[in-house]
């Protein structure tokens, strides 16, 4: 029992990010219980639509998951005063979109939801919005509620927690959902995109 | 103790009393966190709790549930059917092989919500007399044991032992559900100090365990860091709050 909690003290005893990494390194492991790889060939996929989740948003309108049409939907969760990766995970999306002809861009969706709804409201995305230069006919900036966003967090396995300093910690996972609103793809930490690029070229032929 | 009405059965609450608690991970340096007052069940959920709720709401039966709101091969997995969960003696069991989805569709019917990671560890850190035992060497020793020698099938709730606040059955029956199951970041792997993992999460302070020597706490974590919204299990179960 002693070297078993010995054990467990050195490796549970950890630093976890002294500030917001800003290299990119290797791709993580891909994080667990992935519909799209675990669901056999034909079975019914797990919709992300089927949780009824209401969202404000740039606009102040009301508007539903299922309702952002597009073939292919790139989603990630982030936050406007957030300084560190989230800058960057919305410049992973910006590669994505560019990735895409122009001639298919209409199909596509990018969807930011806020993490900090409370600060973040559809008044306050709208300006961000635009301060960042995202295109509204494509993007799709979302307010809602805590429990909204703390159940399409876990359908998307994103962890996240407010610090007591008034940020919120969070993984960096961006996800491609298709039409029906299956997870096609998810991208765990700060790669290149490419393995995201490809999965909406797949969902855009 | 208040008792609620629901339906035809009686669900009892206890007042958890506000104070402060330590939580397992934080800064050394942080000063431990308030918890306000809160009701919490007396007892984990139990079956017959369950299925008077899929009664009620037929879109959370074993046959009907959405795909990601559980996984379909394990969700209510012992149950013999939608609508049969067992003899008598079955209904006084925690239901458990209920997802976090679920969970929290069973609590908001009731009015109720499920306990924060924070106030279920400061309710659970109660011993049979004393408020705080956190730090009580023979009652975190006594919680290795309860874990290690769980019985299957999960005990009814009224064998549950009785803490200092008067909830029954914190440790020894099943794991619990948590509303922020998934608002813990910290890596288990050592070799995250500098490593990848830094491109894996975006947080300004540095994180460590504030005590190395609570193995229950640990197993409890690194239980809950497992979990997505959909995952069933055979020992995991829940209770909510108000």
């Amino acid at each position: 029992m002693r070297a078993a909690t010995r054990t467990l003290t050195l490796l549970a005893a950890t630093l976890v990010a002294a500030g917001c990494a800003r290299r990119e390194g290797a791709a993580a492991p891909v994080a667990h219980d992935h519909h799209a790889a675990t669901a056999a060939a034909d079975e019914p996929r797990a919709s992300l639509h089927d949780l009824d989740l209401r969202w404000r948003d740039q606009r102040g309108a009301e508007v539903t998951l299922s309702a952002i049409d597009g073939d292919a939907r790139v989603l990630a969760l982030v936050y406007t005063s957030c300084e560190a990766t989230c800058p960057l995970i919305v410049g992973s999306l910006k590669r994505i979109e560019a990735s895409v002809p122009a001639s298919k861009r209409a199909a596509l969706r990018l969807v930011l939801v806020s993490l900090d709804p409370a600060r973040d409201t559809p008044e306050r995305l709208a300006r961000w919005g635009a301060e960042s230069g995202l295109d509204p006919a494509r993007w799709t900036l979302l307010s809602g509620s805590d429990a909204a966003v703390r159940e399409l967090a876990a359908a998307l396995g994103v962890r996240y927690a407010r610090q007591p300093n008034g940020e919120t910690a969070h993984t960096n996972v961006i996800t491609v959902l298709d039409r029906d609103g299956a997870i096609a793809h998810q991208q765990t930490g700060l790669d290149a995109s490419r393995t995201s690029i490809d999965a909406v070229a797949r969902l855009l032929p | 103790m208040q008792a609620i009405m629901i339906g035809f059965f009686v669900s009892s609450m206890v007042t958890v009393p506000a104070g402060t608690f330590r939580p397992l991970y934080g800064r050394a340096s942080d000063a431990p966190l308030p918890v306000a007052a809160f009701a919490l069940d007396r007892d984990p959920v139990t079956r017959r709790d369950f299925l008077a709720f899929v009664r009620a709401q037929p879109s959370w039966r074993r046959s009907a549930v959405k795909r990601v709101h559980a996984t379909p091969a394990g969700y209510l997995a012992d149950w013999r059917d939608d609508l049969e969960a067992g003899d008598a003696d079955d209904l006084r069991r925690p239901v458990t092989n209920v997802s976090w989805f679920a969970a929290r569709a069973y609590c908001t019917a009731q009015g109720k919500r499920l306990p924060t990671i924070l106030e279920w560890e400061y309710a659970a850190a109660a011993s049979a007399t004393r408020r705080d035992a956190s730090r009580e060497p023979a009652f975190i020793q006594s919680l290795v044991t309860r874990y290690a020698s769980r019985r299957h099938p999960v005990p009814p709730v009224a064998e549950g032992e009785t803490n200092a606040y008067g909830v029954r059955g914190m440790h020894g029956l099943a794991w619990e559900w948590v509303d922020d199951f998934n608002g813990v970041l910290v890596s288990d792997d050592s070799r995250a100090v500098g490593g990848r993992d830094h491109d894996l999460f975006c947080a300004s302070a540095a994180i460590g365990a504030v005590d190395p020597t609570n193995y229950p706490a640990f197993l409890r974590h690194a239980v809950r860091a497992g979990l997505t919204g959909r995952t069933t299990l055979e020992t995991l179960g829940f209770r909510c709050a108000r």
